[in-house]
C-alpha cells in the first residue's frame, strides 16, 4: 500500500508569511511516513516561527519513536512566548504512519481528523492525556490501522472557522461542513490524487471566505492509501551482453508504465524482441534529440544528454519543453521508480574531441535517486545490471 | 526508380558532435527531392563505438553508405551522387 500525502496552503489575507506549517519525511526502507502540521498562535511572522518550530521539532521526535507526551512538553517548553498574550502556543496534528496501515496519530488543538472510508466518516477512538506543567491542554491519541482506498484529512482550524459570522454560516463552515465539500468531491472524482484534493479544498474555502479574504491561515493536509504507481526506466546496454535477451524481457514484462532512455538501450530491447523502434525526426526540441517510439513502452528518449537535463529540472524546477521536462512528468507521476542501469560504458562518450563534458551514467542515476527520494518523497531502487 | 534512404544518427555522441545541426535536412529534403529521398532518424547506428578513437561523429548513412563528420552539405552530396544526377 502507497500513502499518497499533499499539502495546501494559504495565508491569511494581507499576510506575506503562512502561519501554518507542514513537515514530513518519507523512510523508504522502513515504509513509513511521518508528516506533522502545526498552526501557530497569531498569524504572520510571528505565528510562522511558532508552527515552524514546533512542526520540525515534533517530526524529529516521532523520527525517533521519542516517549510524545514528553515531546510536546519539552517543545511547549521551548517555544517563544507571545508578548501580546503571553504564552506559548502553537496546535498540531501529527501522524506516523506504516505502509501495511498500522498509524498513530497525535492532536493538539486543531480541528479533529477527518477519516473516510467508502463514504463514510469513520469515528475512531482515542486516549486523552493532559499536560503537566499547561493546563487547558489535551492531547489526544489515536492508533488506527488504516485500509485500502482509506483518506485522512487533517486541516488548521482557518479551514472550519472560515466564514464565521456571516449570514450563511455564523459558526463557520465547521467540520461537518467540510465534510460534505469532501464527500462531494469524492464521489465525482473517486480515484483523486492527495495533491489535488487538498488544493482543491483549499481553492473552495477560500470561495467560501467573504469577499475571497481569509481571515486565518489555512492548511489542508491530505492523505490516500491505494496502490503504488510503479514504473521502471531502462538506460544503458547490460555489461555482460548475453544477457541482453533476459533483461529486454524482464523489462517487457514489468506491469507497470516503462521509459527507455538510450538510444543504444532502446536498440538492444528493439532486437531482442523484434519490435521496431521509430525515431522521430521532428527532433527539433531544443537542445535536445527527441523522443522516438516503441510499442509497449510509454517513453522512449536519447540517454545521457537527457538525463543530464531531467536531473537539472528536477533540482532545480523551471523546466522547457523537451524530451527531458516528459521524462521528468513520468518520473513525478510514479510513486515507485525503479532504475535498471546497463553498466556498459559506451567508449565514444569519452572522445576527448567531444564539445561537452559527458557524466557517466551511474553518477547521474545516483544523484537523480538522491533527489527524488529526498525532495520528491519518491521510492526508488536501483539496480546496475 | 528506388528510393534513396537517409537516416540521421540521433545517438548522444553523433548529437553533441554537430548531428542536431542536421536538422536542417528535415526542410532542405522534401523541398529539394519531394518523395524520391525518404529521411528518417536512428536512435543510434553504433558507427562512433566501432573506431572511437577516430570516431568521425557525426555520422548519417545514405543508402548503405556512410557518411562521416556529416554535414548538410556532405549529405546533398551523397544524395546526389545515389541518384545520379
Amino acid at each position: 500500500m502507497f500513502i499518497d500525502i499533499a499539502c495546501s496552503q494559504k495565508k491569511k489575507y494581507n499576510q506575506n508569511a503562512y502561519g501554518d506549517y507542514f513537515a514530513s519525511n518519507r523512510f523508504p526502507n522502513m515504509n513509513r511516513i511521518v508528516a506533522v502540521l502545526s498552526d501557530g498562535l497569531g498569524s504572520g511572522i510571528k505565528a510562522n516561527i511558532l508552527a515552524c518550530m514546533t512542526s520540525t521539532m515534533l517530526l524529529k521526535f516521532m523520527e525517533n519513536h521519542s516517549d510524545i507526551e514528553k515531546s510536546c512538553e519539552i517543545i511547549m517548553n521551548s517555544l517563544p512566548v507571545c508578548k501580546v498574550r503571553g504564552i506559548s502556543y502553537s496546535t498540531f496534528s501529527a501522524i506516523d504512519c506504516f505502509d501495511d496501515g498500522n498509524a498513530k496519530i497525535v492532536e493538539e488543538g486543531n480541528p479533529d481528523f477527518i477519516w473516510i472510508r467508502g463514504g463514510e466518516v469513520l469515528k475512531p477512538e482515542y486516549q486523552s492525556i493532559q499536560s503537566k506543567d499547561f493546563k487547558n491542554r489535551k492531547m489526544k491519541v489515536y492508533n488506527i490501522k488504516l485500509e485500502k482506498y482509506d483518506r485522512v484529512i487533517f486541516c488548521s482550524d482557518g479551514a472550519t472557522q472560515v466564514a464565521m459570522g456571516s449570514k450563511r454560516y455564523p459558526l463557520g463552515l465547521e467540520r461537518s461542513g467540510l465534510i460534505k465539500i469532501i464527500l462531494e468531491k469524492l464521489e465525482q472524482e473517486p480515484e483523486i490524487s492527495s495533491k489535488n484534493l487538498s488544493e482543491y479544498l483549499v481553492k473552495q474555502i477560500e470561495l467560501i471566505a467573504p469577499n475571497r479574504e481569509l481571515k486565518d491561515d489555512t492548511s489542508i493536509l491530505s492523505i490516500y492509501c491505494r496502490d503504488p504507481r510503479e514504473s521502471l526506466i531502462f538506460t544503458g546496454p547490460p555489461f555482460h551482453g548475453e544477457k541482453d535477451n533476459y533483461y529486454a524481457k524482464t523489462f517487457m514484462e514489468f506491469k507497470g508504465k516503462k521509459a527507455i532512455s538510450g538510444g543504444t538501450t532502446a536498440n538492444i530491447i528493439s532486437r531482442e524482441l523484434n519490435i521496431p523502434v521509430i525515431a522521430k525526426l521532428s527532433m527539433n526540441s531544443g537542445k535536445l534529440p527527441g523522443l522516438s517510439e516503441m510499442e509497449g513502452v510509454d517513453l522512449v528518449t536519447e540517454g545521457i544528454l537527457t538525463l543530464t537535463k531531467t536531473l537539472e529540472y528536477l533540482e532545480n524546477g523551471n523546466a522547457e519543453e523537451n524530451a527531458a521536462k516528459t521524462l521528468m512528468d513520468f518520473l513525478l507521476d510514479s510513486d515507485v521508480i525503479n532504475f535498471l542501469v546497463g553498466a556498459q560504458m559506451n567508449k565514444a562518450h569519452y572522445d576527448p574531441n567531444l564539445p561537452i563534458e559527458i557524466e557517466i551514467r551511474k553518477n547521474i542515476i545516483k544523484q537523480m535517486a538522491k533527489v527524488l527520494e529526498e525532495k520528491y518523497l519518491k521510492k526508488v531502487n536501483v539496480q546496475f545490471v | 526508380m528506388a528510393k534513396v534512404e537517409v537516416k540521421v544518427c540521433l545517438g548522444t555522441t553523433c548529437f553533441v558532435m554537430g548531428g542536431s545541426n542536421l536538422q536542417e535536412l528535415n526542410e532542405i529534403i522534401p523541398q529539394k527531392y519531394g518523395d524520391k529521398v525518404e529521411l528518417n532518424a536512428a536512435n543510434c547506428l553504433g558507427l562512433c563505438s566501432i573506431n572511437w578513437e577516430y570516431s568521425k561523429a557525426p555520422y548519417v548513412k545514405v543508402n548503405e553508405a556512410v557518411v562521416s563528420e556529416a554535414t548538410v552539405e556532405k549529405v546533398l552530396e551523397e544524395i546526389d551522387k545515389q541518384l545520379g544526377n
